[in-house]
């Protein structure tokens, strides 16, 4: 294929020419990678930064859920017991739930991710560096959102899944409501984000010759991750944009009254919230499959067995949100499908278990302390499959389902499947952080106290659920066979407790006293060890040549010298920039070289602005949204602005070979991020397009005497919807042709007809009252949706056209070009479906 | 607020669903038994194999992965599928001559209705059900969602607004047992519960003979001031009491209140002192809940509504 070709931009004869525009020549190669000190620390956008943010702040809001959780636990250990009222223990296990998924599993999970996938690909930085910024910067504001409901006493007392009609405006009239689904989302902006930051990094920033079958494991487990991510967390977000729409605008998506259906909000929160828990467990045993090889000495045993299975196990979690929804009526034939799908994910589990154990069997294992937490993790795992194994069959469900038997269950396989390797974790890679190692004494205390509290508080409440206990209650009367149990179980929590206040202890104690860790303190294999303790910031001087799955096991010139010495692609830094190895996503092969920011406010100041237009939303000031999304906005023209060093051919430091910066070309990372955000559009879409399907199919009488959407526009719609995905077509090949100029019209054009296809979708729909019935707001909102990307295709294509306009590109460096035309091409599909369903839709007028 | 000594309700019997007294919870039980004792098997097994893996006792082998990892979790989880389909079938099952028990869920408590397109007997909080009869629940919700738990009769179902669902129960012995809201549902969703009374089938079709009928009439003067306190303070708003006054519907029927078991949606014992109480301040003792507070009443005539009310049997 000749487009495949890129097309080369010759260098300027002048010598002043770097090769790139935005170098810091005065610099050196180690000071360019240095991290910004003081305040303006908070400019860093480096991984390492990144990465240990995410950590400690995920960390410190384990600390505040696990806090409340012992409230939870003091006031239930008596029956009536009165330490808690009814309406602060519904805030405290709200928030408890809420803080542990959203804002410390998620994002913890980001951290490890953010920290070791450069380390252990061979990059420098993440891919996206900014990126990664502003998505903590949007956990952080979003964290704190939901936090200081606590101090305007409008903490979320509705549950964390938030369900509807409680949670509408009838039933919580305060503003908690919105606190929660305001700040969650505005959280999971980081999410999504580092979703296509791992899929870009793992697929294109790897170490040269690092084929996708010499990753190490934990990639494997992390870029399964992020596309569940990405297709998992989409329903969560259209349900709170529809639930807040409805809140606040009075659009009418769950009313009965007007034909909504509260049923819709549990299939969409599920079909986020089952994924959600495989995307917790996932990382975590991706953590343990690294640890472990490291602790017996020997590689993973059946890689391909576990990579197969973490694939597999992606696919099926998609296939079973509704088994938390068997008590709801659902026809017999479904529960049955439902249940036969849940109970299948004991295969991949099953297989993932058994090629730990190999692992183990392969040598002597070495009982440090993350060992002990790996061993924890399987025993307290598996027996959280079973009981999950359990509650996939619909009978016992029905006795189980919202009792304590699914709260012992779903912490055995959260506390089981994330807390233990998490904790295993932090002590493995402590030294990246510290450069010291944890006391191997305390920590065996802190595992036993946490392995023996654990399995006191929580497999009593097994019994407690099945003796009839449901979950959620601030009391119960004495008398009912459920006070011992609950005592002992909250006996259990403090002992927990006192586990992790053990580690928070030792945590700062080694910062002082623990002993220097070597280089590769633990024997590992994989390359995040290269540099002694704590890597540089830069991490690799020259990226090295991978030819194993285990490099410093199989490649002695990796730990037979200093590492600064080991030789590898990128010594050379000539252009004064911060670069790293971009590579073919399939074999490894070096295809450019990638060009990464240097320190900038730019993903603070847009985070801020964001967090203003959000938070002022909650408090009603609606100048206030507009002057936040103003400087969101201008903070997002400030970051795609910059001067384009595309296509520039530059010596590699692998002999002689010369490599074009980043690329022109479907394998380029910024074509893969552009992809990854369209698998993120296309799951918001069509959770939208779902749940239009869903009223159709359960609210029939509502569907046909809802007035119809205006055939004639949807139907030029739909042929305008075909010329904008032509001119992405056009697009795509203009990305490689040598003239300039030209480009300019298909770049015109994509601004008109974008806006020709949003005019045309409003004209149709506009004859529909949108507060006359969930369907018809189902409608708008489909509307409303494909306009904001309507919207920004606009934009994009006015900024390209005029970037050429000014000169800002030349031949070679149409790179934006190849990259609307994958957004423009998806966008009009959206746009086209959206017309079909105008014209397919409604009943009689 | 109530003393704890009221709301011991260990006398009513538990809510266990490990002590079947209805054909579902029965077939239920035993698959919870069957799954444990198998589960508990494969655990230990599991256990035993990882110990003599960490003894180094085992060289690893790849079919491990494909008996263990694959076949057995194919072979259980097939096995398991089928058994819980059947069991399914079975609770799931409605007979159609089955006695109509129609259940609204409310904030914080339990609306009933007796055979809706025949008797329609209405009242609330405790359901009294016949022996070895086919019963289906009608389920349903005009507020947010709940969920009728009775666990030793059957599993739950959700009462979603807008929708009905059904569920089939077949009592196996006489008794009184526990049912709780099991789905959240706001301030007071712990005191949410109510009980299900099981009689002969004679029995309990002399219990619907009296007391489809109007309320017992008030025989002394204190209670008949009572019943006067009831009109005057405008109850009848909300509550009827058939022959009294009809056509209140906001709050539970009370025409057989005082011969309920409980107060407050099975959460007291019903006398007279807990009636008063109630009255006085429902939302000390139920937070949330929409009754307003009648503590201007004079006492002589709290006293005398409560004791009407529980006269009434």
């Amino acid at each position: 294929m000749t487009e495949r070709q890129a097309y080369v931009v010759d260098l300027p004869e002048d010598e002043s020419y770097s090769g790139s525009a935005k170098g810091e020549p005065g610099k050196s190669f180690e000071r360019i990678w240095d991290a910004p000190q003081g305040v303006r620390h908070l400019s860093s956008v480096s991984h390492r930064v990144v990465g240990k943010r995410f950590l400690v702040t995920g960390f410190v809001f384990f600390l505040i859920a696990g806090f409340l959780a012992l409230l939870v636990r003091t006031q239930l250990i008596v029956p009536d017991n009165t330490f808690l009222d009814s309406e602060t223990y519904n805030q405290v296990f709200t928030m408890h739930g809420t803080i542990m998924m959203f804002l410390f599993a998620i994002p913890m999970l980001e951290g490890f991710a953010v920290h070791l996938i450069p380390l252990m690909v061979g990059a420098r930085d993440l891919v996206f560096p900014r990126l990664g910024a502003f998505g903590y910067y949007c956990y952080l504001f979003g964290g704190i959102i939901v936090l200081s409901s606590f101090l305007f006493d409008a903490a979320p007392a509705g549950g964390w899944f938030m369900y509807v009609p409680l949670s509408t405006s009838t039933y919580t009239q305060d503003l908690s409501a919105d606190f929660w689904l305001i700040g969650i989302t505005f959280a999971e902006i980081a999410s999504v984000t580092a979703a296509v930051e791992i899929i870009a990094a793992i697929l294109c920033t790897r170490a040269p010759g690092m084929s996708l079958a010499k990753m190490p494991i934990l990639m494997w487990y992390l870029l399964v991750t992020a596309f569940m991510i990405a297709v998992g967390f989409p329903p969560l977000i259209i349900g709170s944009i529809l639930l807040e729409a409805e809140r606040l605008l009075g659009l009418p998506f769950f009313e009965v009254a007007l034909g909504g259906d509260p049923l819709l909000w549990q299939h969409l929160f599920w079909l986020f919230g089952h994924p959600e828990v495989y995307i917790i467990f996932l990382p975590a045993a991706g953590m343990v499959a690294t640890m472990l090889p490291t602790f017996v000495g020997k590689p993973l045993f059946g890689y391909g067995f576990a990579v197969a299975a973490v694939v597999s196990m992606g696919f099926l979690s998609f296939g079973l949100w509704a088994h938390h929804m068997f008590a709801t009526g659902l026809p017999v034939m479904s529960l049955t499908l439902f249940s036969a799908a849940s109970t299948m994910v004991a295969i991949p589990t099953g297989v993932q278990i058994f090629c730990f154990l190999a692992t183990l069997a392969e040598g002597r294992p070495r009982m440090s302390v993350p060992m002990l937490f790996i061993l924890g993790f399987l025993f307290i795992f598996v027996l959280g499959g079973l009981t999950g194994v359990m509650v996939a069959a619909v009978p016992f469900n029905l006795q189980a389902h919202d009792s304590y038997f699914v709260v012992a269950h779903l912490h055995y396989v959260l506390i089981g499947g994330f807390v233990f390797p998490m904790f295993g974790a932090l002590y493995y890679w402590m030294p990246q952080f510290t450069g010291r190692m944890m006391s191997e004494t305390l920590g065996r205390w802190v595992f036993w106290l946490m392995f023996i509290g654990f399995n006191l508080a929580f497999f009593m409440m097994h019994l407690t659920g099945l003796r009839g206990m449901p979950r959620r209650i601030a009391s119960y009367p004495e008398g009912l066979g459920w006070d011992r149990l609950n005592m002992l179980s909250t006996l259990g929590s403090y002992i927990l407790a006192a586990g992790v206040l053990l580690f928070v202890f030792d945590f700062f104690r080694h910062r002082r006293h623990g002993t220097q860790a070597p280089r590769n303190p633990w024997g590992a294999a994989t390359l995040e060890w290269l540099y002694p303790p704590i890597p540089p910031g830069f991490n690799f001087h020259a990226i090295p040549e991978i030819r194993s799955r285990e490099p410093l096991w199989d490649q002695p010139e990796l730990m037979d010298r200093p590492a600064p010495e080991i030789d590898g692609a990128l010594r050379p830094c000539t252009d004064h920039r911060r670069e790293t190895m971009g590579n073919d996503p399939i074999t490894g092969a070096p295809l450019q070289i990638v060009r990464l920011p240097h320190p900038t406010w730019v993903p603070l100041i847009t985070a801020f602005g964001l967090a203003l237009g959000f938070g002022a939303t909650l408090a009603s000031l609606y100048w206030l949204v507009a002057v936040g999304f103003a400087i969101a906005l201008a903070g997002f023209t400030a970051w795609v602005w910059e001067p384009s060093d595309s296509g520039v051919l530059r010596d590699s430091g692998l002999g002689d070979l010369r490599l074009p910066v980043n690329v022109v070309d479907p394998r380029s990372h910024l074509h893969f991020a552009v992809v990854g955000t369209m698998m993120i559009s296309a799951a918001l879409f069509a959770s939208l397009l779902f749940a239009g399907l869903y009223l159709w199919n359960t609210q029939p009488h509502w569907a046909e005497t809802t007035p119809p959407a205006a055939p004639l526009e949807a139907g030029l719609a739909l042929g305008v919807s075909i010329v904008v995905f032509l001119l992405g077509l056009a697009s795509h090949r203009a990305a490689f042709t040598a003239k300039v100029t030209p480009v300019i019209v298909i770049d015109l054009g994509l601004a008109l007809g974008s806006a020709a296809l949003g005019a045309l979708l409003f004209m149709s729909i506009r004859t529909v009252d949108p507060y006359g019935s969930a369907y018809a707001a189902v409608g708008w909102a489909l509307f409303a949706f494909v306009a904001g990307y309507l919207a920004v295709a606009i934009y994009w294509s006015l900024v390209n056209a005029l970037r050429k306009a000014v000169g800002a590109v030349k031949p070679g460096q149409m790179l934006p070009n190849l990259l609307i035309a994958t957004y423009a091409k998806v966008v009009a599909i959206m746009g086209g479906m959206t017309a079909a369903a105008y014209l397919l839709a409604g009943g009689a007028a | 607020m109530s003393g704890t000594s009221q709301s011991a309700l260990g006398e009513f019997g538990v809510q266990s669903a490990l002590a079947p007294e209805g054909a579902g919870a029965t077939a239920i039980n035993g698959l919870t038994i069957g799954m444990t004792i198998a589960f508990g098997v494969i655990f230990v097994l599991l256990v035993l194999f990882a110990w003599a893996v960490l003894a180094g006792r085992l060289a690893p082998r790849r079919w491990w992965i494909w008996a263990g990892g694959i076949a057995l979790p194919l072979v259980s989880v097939l096995a398991l599928v089928v058994v819980s389909t059947g069991i399914l079938q079975k609770i799931t099952r409605e007979e159609p001559d089955a006695l109509v028990i129609e259940v609204t869920g409310k904030q914080f408590w339990w609306d009933v209705l007796y055979d809706p397109e025949g008797w329609a007997l209405r009242d609330a909080n405790e359901i009294v059900i016949p022996k070895g009869r086919p019963v289906t629940f009608r389920l349903k919700s005009d507020n947010v969602i709940h969920s009728f738990w009775v666990p030793k009769l059957t599993g739950k179902m959700d009462m979603i607004p807008g929708r009905v669902n059904t569920l089939p129960v077949l009592a196996t012995e006489t008794g009184r047992f526990r049912g709780q809201c099991a789905e959240f549902c706001g301030l007071s969703h712990p005191k949410m519960a109510f009980e299900v009374v099981v009689l002969e089938p004679a029995e309990f079709d002399a219990w619907m003979q009296r007391n489809s009928g109007e309320a017992r009439d008030a025989a002394r003067s204190e209670l008949l001031r009572g019943r006067d306190v009831f009109v005057e303070a405008g109850c009848p708003a909300c509550h009827t009491i058939r022959g009294v006054a009809d056509g209140g519907t906001l709050g539970p029927d009370l025409t057989r209140v005082g011969g309920r078991g409980s107060l407050g949606a099975g959460m007291w014992r019903m006398n007279q002192g807990t009636l008063a109480g109630w009255i006085a301040d429902p939302s000390a003792m139920k937070p949330g809940a929409e009754m307003p507070s009648y503590n201007h009443l004079p006492g002589p005539d709290l006293r005398a509504l409560s004791a009407y009310l529980a006269s009434l049997k």
